[in-house]
């Protein structure tokens, strides 16, 4: 990323971040109040710096995931049922004589690693050798994936006496993904997520394989010339980005919620596609970008207590944040805006 | 009997906002465009029907209201995809969610309060026929308009140059461009009709299938919209058996409830599976030498994606 860049896409992230404060105050509410808000909700104390770290990572992790399958050029709608998908291996894990033991996060997260990569590589399989539209089979695969966990917890998995939908008995504590400290710092997902992050930073800009993936992405049919296969390729991006995925309901299964419930997810899916049509392939923006986003989600509970507006305004805030940065993005506003200031500075 | 009766007249009021969204989402992707704002804009457009319904009491007016804002949404996303030259994926997916926050934001006033709802209006003498008349004839006015629209959307892909004009530009956007067509107003045209069917499903939602607004009002009917579209292979007629269908399978799924719960939760998701299994067909009858497959099957699960659906225009347009 060159110093260019960084210029025009900090223009644009104020602009679009302008655009957002006239939104707030066409609904009438005071931006600076929001923002102090969410602020002190996310970053306030640090119970509530663990928790948006909580948030962070498997946004983090979902979006790493989707920046494999953009980079081959698919849309990975799917990623909400390989997020659900590995939520339920690592339930299974937890659930079984495994459950009382200290290993138990260990064995869980390589269950949600397989189960999440199976989940992306059914969409991959069905878009290579069935023709199947990755947005149509990923947007199928999700709603079954939410329905295998439904019958989960109404079902085998129902808490003793009661069926219901809101979710599986908690988890035994060896379950829990270790922390430290009497704050419970999630050092072990910290760590996880810091090693993906570097992982793929160095596979897709240093190897061979990434740029083979990058090259898929830019042009299917060519590859053939350089004697390897795209398809092959494509199902590669989706088995990575089921599998990190998987880790990302891991995290949510056994360091968020402790249990199975059926909105396991979180909408941290479409959240992180909406994260990366932002930033495409960039890891760096990446990873700022989702530390924003998850700083807005946990903050958003303090909108209820100190302003009373309503949670969804965070999705608002997120969604129009991304529209504006995708139409800023066209209409090429700061490069128009940098010569101007390039002009005034060398007179 | 009389519960047979009351569970198809359930059926197929449940059925009509769907039928709509189906129809006008086909229109939109016979054009070549994958409106994926489906979800969003039903969500939207179900609560501004039912405000505009509860501020005038009068519920024409609220699907009036929703079908504009479908309309407006719909050229939003067009436009991005035309003029811009966005991915029109991309759009309509943050479309989706940017609606259906706005609509659990701007919608917290109006939470189980009761509007105007649609009258029934019996048709006189055919309503009169034994069973089938109560069943078919004893509606309200929305139900008989999403049962003209089935045919007059074949008629209209079909039978007029508009249609074939769009069906071209869905098909072959070059060959279209070159016969003098012009792609890109077509697809506006298509997308723009498209959404307000969508917005007026989302009216006839708040308004008589479901009705009043709670937070949420419509979750997953957009997603299923997109299953059912393909589900009947782009063809108003089958698309519409299966809005009919899935209403079939919801009212199964509510008498379900008392027996398992499982059951009842479960059945709403049948579409998409069943979705992925018809495009895996699809695609394998047009891969394989496709006489071996049986005409029934083929004109039953078999269906013509549109060949550049959801693909961009190329530059020169």
């Amino acid at each position: 990323m060159n110093f260019n860049d960084l210029k025009i896409n900090f223009i644009r992230f104020i602009l679009a971040i302008l655009i957002i404060f006239f939104l707030l105050l066409s609904f009438g509410i005071n931006p600076l109040d929001v923002t102090n808000a969410l602020f002190i909700g996310s970053f306030g104390s640090f119970e509530k710096i663990i928790r948006t770290m909580l948030v962070w990572v498997p946004i983090s992790l979902a979006s790493i995931a989707l920046i494999y399958t953009f980079s081959s050029g698919m849309w990975n709608i799917g990623i909400e049922g390989q997020i659900i998908m590995g939520a339920i291996g690592a339930t299974f894990i937890a659930r079984s004589f495994l459950g009382d033991n200290f290993i138990s996060p260990y064995i869980q997260l390589i269950m949600a690693l397989g189960f999440g990569g199976f989940w992306g590589f059914i969409c991959a399989i069905l878009k290579v050798k069935g023709g199947v539209h990755e947005i149509f089979s990923g947007l199928g695969l999700d709603f079954v994936a939410s329905g295998i966990a439904i019958y989960l917890i109404i079902g085998p998995w129902k808490r003793k006496g009661i069926a219901s939908t809101s979710g599986t008995e908690i988890f035994h504590e060896s379950s829990w993904i270790p922390t430290v400290g009497n704050l419970d710092f999630p050092i072990f997902l910290f760590l996880i997520v810091i090693l993906v992050y570097v992982f793929t930073y160095f596979l897709l800009s240093q190897t061979s394989f990434g740029l083979r993936l990058k090259a898929t992405g830019i042009n299917f049919f060519a590859t053939n010339r350089f004697n390897f296969s795209s398809e092959r390729y494509i199902i590669y991006s989706f088995i990575i980005a089921g599998a990190l995925a998987g880790i990302a309901g891991f995290s949510q299964v056994s360091g968020s919620y402790h249990k199975l419930v059926p909105t396991i997810s979180g909408g941290f899916g479409f959240l992180s596609i909406l994260l990366v049509l932002i930033c495409s392939r960039n890891i760096f923006l990446t990873f700022i970008i989702s530390f924003l986003f998850a700083a807005l989600i946990v903050g958003g509970s303090q909108l209820q207590i100190k302003l009373d507006l309503d949670h969804s305004l965070v999705g608002i805030i997120q969604a129009s944040f991304v529209l504006s940065w995708l139409i800023l993005q066209r209409v090429n506003l700061e490069k128009k805006i940098l010569n101007i200031f390039s002009k005034v500075l060398t007179k | 009997m009389i519960t047979i009766e009351n569970s198809l007249i359930t059926v197929i009021a449940l059925s009509t906002p769907l039928i709509i969204a189906v129809l006008g989402e086909t229109i939109s992707e016979k054009s070549g465009v994958i409106n994926l704002s489906a979800e969003g804009t039903i969500m939207i457009c179900a609560l501004f029907a039912f405000v505009f319904g509860y501020l005038t009491d009068i519920a024409v007016v609220g699907l009036i209201a929703g079908m504009i804002l479908g309309a407006i949404i719909a050229a939003f996303l067009s436009l991005c995809d035309i003029k811009l030259r966005m991915d029109q994926i991309a759009v309509g997916f943050v479309l989706t969610i940017l609606c259906s926050r706005l609509s659990s934001y701007l919608g917290q006033g109006y939470v189980r309060i009761s509007g105007p709802t649609l009258n029934k209006i019996s048709i006189p003498l055919l309503s009169d026929i034994p069973f089938f008349g109560n069943i078919l004839f004893n509606h309200s006015l929305i139900t008989y308009i999403s049962i003209l629209l089935i045919p007059s959307t074949w008629l209209l892909l079909n039978k007029t140059t508009f249609g074939l004009s769009l069906r071209a530009s869905g098909e072959n956007p070059n060959a279209a461009n070159s016969r003098g067509i012009n792609v890109q107003k077509i697809r506006f045209i298509g997308t723009l009709i498209g959404g307000s069917l969508l917005g007026l499903s989302g009216a006839a939602f708040s308004l008589y299938a479901k009705y009043g607004w709670s937070e949420g009002h419509t979750t997953n009917y957009g997603w299923i919209v997109l299953a059912i579209v393909i589900f009947g292979g782009w063809n108003p007629f089958r698309a519409a058996m299966g809005a009919y269908a899935f209403g079939l399978l919801q009212v199964l799924a509510i008498k379900a409830q008392s027996i398992t719960l499982a059951l009842s939760q479960i059945l709403p998701l049948l579409p998409f599976p069943l979705m992925i299994f018809i495009l895996i067909f699809i695609q394998y009858i047009n891969r394989k030498d496709s006489s071996s497959v049986p005409l029934i099957i083929k004109s039953l699960i078999g269906g013509n994606q549109p060949e550049s659906l959801g693909k961009k225009l190329p530059k020169e347009f």
